[in-house]
């Protein structure tokens, strides 16, 4: 990995006068597809991949086995008790759910701003929101108590005339995150069709070509397709738009909605939304860099990327720690003799190696970007990337365990101590998120391809091509045939 | 019809039917396996039917209840009768009175019992020691019923055999006159064991007979004897005591006088003309009665007595030296000063009272205090003792008699000396090495295996027996089933050794109380069986003066480490080891569970350098014992109590593995106090309690003592007169107004409500123990209570007030109240718990009562989560379950829970399960329900009663009312205290109603805006010195 950025690889540059350009060395279409179908058309994929695939599938698997243990024995294989109820599969059901906002939020938010960048990382990021949000929806579904009766938290008419019990934000859960992934799902899918068209057509096998022409919903390129498509793609990204902000809302009222002490503020919906942006920025980031590595996806993830998505990171990163500071001043200002005990608790009590863990990852961390040099040095990206994950696990952690650990009647009060089946449960959706995307990487397309052709000079329909600079070695006359051709 | 053989694809047995009954040999074969003896006699002799289905029905009945509420039921059969017997209604429970014996003196019950069955134990409210209470041993004792590791036979050399055997064998081998014979057997009050005592000594006149408990009081018996010449017991009067004075007494806890006395304690507490009484204590450990003293001074036993010579010097006018008392502090001289006043105040109504660990000069000491007070007749009698005719040798006497050989053979009567024997007289080794050795017990224990015959006991559940309540009054109890494993009483035992006619228990016990022409026809008869006592048999008795002074005696303490045996809480001394419920139970101190602890002052800890967990090596003389430590403000300084009882060789499913054995450190000269000395050995020990503790400056520690004052209310009586609502006016609450229209209880009928008296809960664990039996309760065993799983819908809370250390902290040595406070549901009008259940598995109904619909319970738990009280309780594991999955191996589940209950004792134990209440499987959540079966059951008798009424009468109460004090949960039933009162607040003459409108109610946690049907009321304190509390201390 490249620590300083290379020449011709920066195009972190702020000179309007020189815009940078968004995809390096490249100039025409077909290179485009070519470099970026690499990892999907080579006969063989990258040992690494093997690798990386195995390590992964044994850890799903072992996902699989522990989640056949909680079936079969129950809930007490988990280190949850009395008080403490809730605890590592909640956490790490708010943990993957966060992670998968930051997909959205470059797919959706970013095309509706218009941002250029989002299209080198946004099919990436949305196949990162879908297997967390499938991570995630595991999580819920497993850790209640009667495993078999799931579907009572659906509203399907039914013999007994019972419908679910509206008011409980468990059940706006079952909302919000269905409906996340539905509407994930569908502009995830929707956004790849004329990409898998690409590679049913550069098909080399009858398979391939087979299962990619039935995806592809023959797509045929024409001006009618894609212009339903861009407006398909439109009406989804706004739809998608309020679910970054509503699915972690609901989320956070889980916890909002009660009455413990820690839990009960209205600071929770936009905390926890920026906070789920912010890990998922850092998930992207742990993914991507990799990524752009190993499938020499640097002329399209590029040093500009990294470093939007880092001051992203510090946007976020400086709200989270914001909420922190305001969570204190409330709880101290209240008066309130549980909830400032509560704060001073998660600080200095039993669970406080936790809180400062989250502290020095969240808040202390992500300000090193602040500084180019930070933003520009991938090494720094990347640990930086993977202590926000580290710290935003952890926040779950002090929310979850340390309100329900210490609340209002002492004589409840109990530690919380997960077990080797919580750990290796957790550990396992790691397993299933990396083994989904491994797959992702090897069978799909890896970005999005049509849209970052769409951003090069020579797709601008009107021919300003030439004014992206001296990289550009083409005329305008030359862009305009070229994308005759097309 | 499935087999009996095959289990079926499920893993589970399934129950036999009464098809197979008359058909297949084969059951006859596996009926034989279950109940040797009893059922296939019965099966060939063609016994009446009664008695007959009494013990298939309770085989039969349940088995299937197990597994759970909540899953398909197997396919069952239901045989009707074909001829009803009289008064019984299958499916409605019948209540019998009955007795017990426990350290002497009879526990007055009426068992409840369905369908043959004893399921739950009740007080007697014709005794006059119950009343109708009952406490937490006793609402155990049905569980030991159905002990899967009860004894079923009758062993010889460890080989089975047979009572008829047995007998043959008496009559072959006993000696005669026995010559060379000890009987040892525990102390009892019953005239039908007296009389065959007296007829076996009469056979056997050369025989030795001991009479040994651990925890008898032995001191006192001497030192009554000194004052009265004979035995005597002294009989409290607490109701009528203002001023009650305890040298290391522990009155109000565990013991066979817990009930009558935390009764008459009690009403001492209810404020009359502004007054109430006032409870001195001095003692090392902190005890019930220590938490819920007025004035309390933490000594080792020595000063104990040193303070009881002093006031007998003051009040009394009698000295006696007695070697090791030191002197007092000057601190502890002013606090004895001014009990000396309190108690020439109160003249007649003062009482004095001290402990076994006193020596007997104390005892006798206190009877003159008493006396000289005027106290007798009115707070203390006495009763003579006439059953000690007989008993001719102490437990030392018999040890050196089998030392020299003058004893050959022993016969031990229930008890169990080999495990709780001073350690010094090497019981067990002695027993081993006799000829002839006989033990009557309940599971074959440690005395067992040293004795070459073995028999099985009956329970008293199942057997006929009589004893005196502490007033003399002579109670009868009736067995409720059949034994189930034809066991012997102790009375037949002794007709069987005495060589009687009759040794049948019914007789025995008719002839002794009436006469021999008496028949079971008899009216007296019937009614003393009715009632369970004889009416109108007291013999409280005035004893005679006589002031012989006895001689000083000795006692422990002040001299570098004092360690004090103290009877377990849960366990007595070590005889409930194997009964699951009371080794759940949490101390009602130290909130400990499954082991006894070491128990220290913070200081102590500190200078030892040890914390909670952490081992000590306690030696006394040439023993030692290594025990885990256990910290408890309150404790005198460099004194270490340890409960006995635990650590049992025996190997009991339950009790294996719970505590270590410290009777080693007992000797006969040294019993109740021992100079020690400790070390610590660096090892740790988890110890499962029920609360965690805290240092006291740490952050939680800190936030227990701030919100204390809110949670638990207590004041002075100065405070209480001055300002009878001050518990309304800690901490703020704003009302606010209701955005919703409250229509949730229009058209109610009822409103049900509870309170908890603060002032008179002692935190005995009777309601604990009393819901466990009534709702089908689990226990989780060790390892689950360690994750803090335990599974009580009541739990007592015990929390410690400490003084300021006057730099902004908290001085862990400064205990300055105890806060004892039971905690249930409190069926919240707003529940928090009801509004995020996503499956609206749990609901309110119009009464009020937040009902738990078990079968709708998907387990999300977040209703645990919302509940402030945190009393909601998930079955995290299927607690009841019979068969594991897997039962070796990595995966292995096989936590304490499933060995301890399960295993092996499979259709026994269902048979305790309560039919009125769901078993709920794993995966769901329970709670208190306010006891909602007997709710319903009152509801229902009502409704079909007033559908029977005029018209007239049916105008005037439209509301189907319900009589107040018809419905009693199973908590405010067994409160010895009175302290839980259930019933209907829409009822304003309900004993609730007015309750709830005390000034000194409160609600917890008000501020919530819950709207908790349960208040508390509370607590008041008498201290000498009491000021008047300012008003507002926190907003």
């Amino acid at each position: 990995m490249t620590t300083v950025p290379v020449p011709s690889l920066d195009n972190t540059g702020e000179d309007p006068s020189n815009r940078p350009q968004l995809i390096l060395n490249h100039t025409d279409f077909g290179s485009v597809t070519t470099d970026i179908l690499r990892a999907n058309e080579s006969a063989k994929p990258p040992k690494s991949w093997y690798f990386a695939l195995a390590v992964s599938f044994t850890m799903m698997s072992m996902l699989g086995v522990m989640i056949g243990y909680l079936f079969f024995t129950g809930v007490g294989v988990w280190g949850n008790n009395n008080p403490v109820a809730w605890g590592y599969p909640i956490v790490n059901f708010v943990f993957w759910v966060g992670i998968g906002h930051a997909g959205t939020l470059i797919s959706a938010i970013l095309f509706l701003f218009r941002q250029k960048w989002r299209t080198a990382i946004n099919r990436l990021a949305e196949a990162m929101t879908i297997f967390a949000v499938i991570c995630a929806g595991t999580f819920p579904g497993i850790h209640i108590g009667r495993v078999w009766l799931a579907y009572w938290l659906f509203p399907i008419p039914n013999q007994m005339d019972m419908w679910p019990q509206f008011r409980s934000p468990l059940l706006w859960d079952v909302f919000a995150v269905g409906t996340y992934f539905t509407v994930s799902l569908l502009f995830w899918y929707l956004g790849m069709v004329p990409d898998l068209a690409t590679m049913r057509d550069r098909a080399t096998s009858k398979t391939k070509q087979m299962l990619y022409g039935i995806f592809s919903l023959g797509w045929r390129g024409s001006m009618r397709h894609w212009h339903r498509y861009e407006r398909a793609y439109l009406l989804l990204a706004a739809l998608a738009t309020p679910l970054v902000l509503s699915v972690h809302s609901v989320v956070s009222f889980d916890f909002a909605v009660s009455q413990l002490p820690g839990w009960h503020t209205t600071i929770f919906p936009p905390y926890f939304v920026a906070g789920a942006i912010f890990s998922g920025f850092a998930m992207v980031m742990t993914l991507a860099i990799p990524a752009r590595q190993l499938w020499g996806l640097k002329n399209f993830i590029t040093m500009r990327h990294l470093d939007n998505m880092c001051k992203i990171i510090l946007f976020t990163g400086s709200i989270v720690g914001y909420a922190y500071s305001m969570e204190f001043f409330i709880a101290w200002y209240s008066g309130e003799i549980y909830e400032s005990f509560t704060f001073i608790n998660r600080a200095f009590g039993p669970y406080g190696w936790a809180y400062w863990i989250m502290v020095s990852c969240n808040v202390v961390t992500p300000q090193i970007f602040w500084f180019k040099k930070a933003r520009n040095n991938i090494a720094i990206i990347f640990t930086a990337s993977l202590l926000v994950n580290v710290g935003m696990w952890f926040e779950r952690f002090v929310i979850v365990v340390t309100s329900l650990a210490y609340d209002f009647l002492p004589s409840s009060w109990g530690m919380y101590e997960p077990t080797w089946v919580d750990v290796l449960t957790f550990f396992g959706s790691f397993g299933l998120f990396m083994t989904f995307f491994l797959l992702f990487i090897r069978y799909l397309p890896i970005l999005a391809i049509a849209e970052l052709k769409a951003i090069m000079p020579i797709a601008d329909p009107h021919g300003h091509g030439h004014s992206y600079n001296e990289m550009s070695t083409e005329t305008s006359e030359q862009a305009k045939i070229a994308e005759e051709d097309e | 019809m499935s087999s009996l053989n095959e289990p079926n694809k499920n893993g589970r047995t399934w129950w036999r039917s009464l098809d197979e009954v008359v058909a297949k040999d084969e059951f006859r074969t596996k009926v034989q396996d279950e109940f040797p003896e009893g059922a296939s006699e019965l099966l060939a002799t063609g016994e009446d039917r009664r008695h007959f289905l009494k013990i298939m029905g309770a085989s039969m009945a349940l088995a299937g209840l197990g597994v759970g509420g909540c899953r398909r039921w197997p396919k069952e059969n239901i045989v009707p009768y074909a001829h009803r017997p009289e008064n019984t209604m299958p499916g409605i429970p019948e209540q019998y009175a009955s007795c017990f014996d426990f350290g002497g003196v009879s526990q007055g019950v009426l068992v409840t019992s369905n369908d043959g069955r004893p399921t739950k134990i009740e007080g007697n409210p014709e005794h006059p020691d119950s009343r109708g209470k009952t406490d937490a041993f006793t609402q155990a004792a049905v569980l030991d019923l159905y002990d899967p590791d009860r004894s079923r036979k009758v062993t010889y050399d460890g080989t089975d055999s047979s009572l008829t055997a047995f007998k043959e064998w008496v009559g072959a081998y006993l000696p005669k006159n026995g010559k060379g014979i000890a009987v040892v057997s525990e102390p009892t009050s019953s005239p039908t064991f007296e009389r065959m005592q007296r007829a076996f000594m009469k056979k056997n006149p050369q025989a030795m007979w001991v009479e040994y408990a651990p925890l008898a009081n032995t001191n006192e018996r001497e030192g009554l004897m000194s004052a009265f010449g004979g035995n005597w017991i002294p009989v409290h009067n607490f109701a009528e005591a203002t001023v009650i004075v305890s040298l290391d007494q522990d009155f109000l806890g565990s013991g066979p006088m817990q009930v009558p006395n935390t009764r008459g304690w009690a009403q001492g507490r209810k404020v009359h003309n502004g007054k109430m009484s006032r409870v001195w204590i001095a003692e090392p450990g902190l005890s019930v009665t220590g938490a819920k003293a007025d004035e309390r001074s933490p000594m080792n036993p020595a000063a104990v007595t040193s303070i009881a010579t002093y006031i007998a010097k003051e009040i009394a006018k009698v000295d006696i030296a007695i070697d090791g008392t030191v002197s007092l502090t000057a601190e502890q001289q002013i606090w004895a000063d001014k009990l000396v006043s309190d108690l020439n105040h109160a003249g007649k109504h003062g009482l004095v009272l001290a402990g076994p660990s006193q020596p007997a000069s104390v005892h006798y000491l206190v009877a003159r205090i008493n006396e000289e007070l005027g106290a007798l007749g009115t707070t203390i009698s006495y009763r003579s003792l006439n059953n000690v005719g007989g008993v001719n040798a102490t437990i030392e006497e018999f040890s050196k008699a089998m030392e020299e050989g003058s004893v050959q053979g022993v016969i031990v009567i229930g008890g169990n000396p080999a495990f709780d024997a001073p350690a010094d007289l090497n019981m067990a080794a002695s027993i081993k090495a006799l000829p002839l050795s006989i033990h009557l017990s309940h599971n074959e224990d440690e005395t067992s295996k040293v004795c070459k015959w073995h028999l099985n006991a009956a329970h008293w559940l199942e057997s006929w027996s009589d004893g005196l309540a502490a007033d003399g009054t002579i109670c009868v109890g009736q067995p409720l089933i059949q034994p189930l494993f034809d066991g012997l009483t102790s009375p037949e035992l002794l007709a069987i050794l005495a060589g009687e006619t009759v040794t049948d228990g019914q007789t025995l016990v008719r002839t002794t109380l009436f006469s021999a022409s008496t028949d079971i026809w008899n009216p007296n008869w019937r009614a003393a069986v009715h009632d369970g006592v004889v009416a109108n048999s007291s013999m409280l008795d005035k004893p005679p003066v006589n002031k012989r002074v006895p001689k000083g005696g000795t006692v422990v303490g002040g001299v570098g480490y004092t360690v004090c045996f103290i009877p377990s809480g849960t366990i007595w001394d070590g005889r409930h080891a194997n009964n699951g419920w009371l080794q759940e139970l949490p101390d009602s101190i130290t909130k400990l569970t499954w082991d006894n602890a070491a128990l220290i002052s913070p200081k102590t800890a500190e200078d030892l350098g040890v914390k909670q967990g952490d081992m000590l090596k306690i030696s006394v003389g040439s023993k030692h014992a290594s025990i885990a430590v256990l910290p408890i403000p309150g404790t005198a300084d460099d004194v270490i109590m340890l409960p006995l009882g635990y650590g049992r060789a025996f190997a009991g499913r339950v009790c294996t593995g719970a505590g270590v054995d410290v009777y080693p450190l007992r000797t006969s000269t040294a019993k109740w106090a021992a100079p020690a000395k400790v070390s610590a050995t660096g090892n740790t020990y988890p110890l499962a309690t029920t609360q965690m503790h805290f240092d006291v400056n740490s952050t939680p520690g800190k936030g227990t003592q701030e919100r204390l004052p809110l949670l638990f209310r207590e004041g002075s009586l100065a405070t209480y007169n001055a300002n009878p609502a001050f518990a309304k006016h800690v901490g703020h609450v704003s009302h606010s107004l209701s955005i919703f229209e409250e229509e949730q209880f229009v058209g109610a009928k009822y409103k049900w409500g509870m309170t908890f008296d603060l002032s008179t809960c002692t935190g005995c664990n009777a309601c604990v123990a009393a819901c466990h039996a009534e709702n089908n309760i689990p226990i989780v065993g060790k390892d689950q209570v360690l994750m803090g799983r335990e599974m009580h819908w009541i739990r007592i809370d015990r929390y410690f007030a400490f003084g300021s250390d006057g730099h902004g902290g908290y001085d862990g040595n400064d205990l300055t109240a105890v806060a004892i406070q039971p905690m249930t549901c409190s069926h919240c009008e707003n529940a928090p718990c009801e509004e995020v259940c996503p499956v609206a598995a749990t609901v309110h109904d119009s009464d009020g009562l937040n009902v738990m619909v078990y079968n709708r319970c998907i387990g999300t738990r977040y209703c645990s989560n919302n509940c402030p009280f945190k009393v909601r309780r998930f079955n995290y594991f299927d607690y009841f379950r019979r068969d594991p999955l897997r039962s070796t191996g990595l995966l292995q589940v096989q936590p304490d829970y499933y060995i301890k209950t399960q295993s092996g004792g499979k259709t026994l134990r269902a048979m305790q399960f309560n039919p009125e209440v769901t078993v709920r499987m794993r995966g769901v959540m329970e709670k208190c329900t306010y006891c909602t079966q007997r709710i319903q059951r009152v509801k229902i008798a009502t409704k079909n009663a007033w559908v029977k009424k005029t018209e007239a009468q049916k105008q005037a109460d439209q509301r189907v009312a319900i009589l107040d004090g018809a419905i009693i949960t199973a908590c405010e039933q067994a409160c010895p205290a009175g302290a839980i009162v259930f019933g209907d607040l829409m009822d304003t003459n309900s004993r609730v109603s007015k309750l709830h409108n005390e000034k000194r109610s409160y609600e917890m946690l008000e501020e919530l805006n819950i709207k908790s049907r349960t208040k508390y009321l509370a607590r008041l304190t008498n201290p000498i010195d009491s000021a008047v509390a300012t008003e507002g201390e926190s907003h």
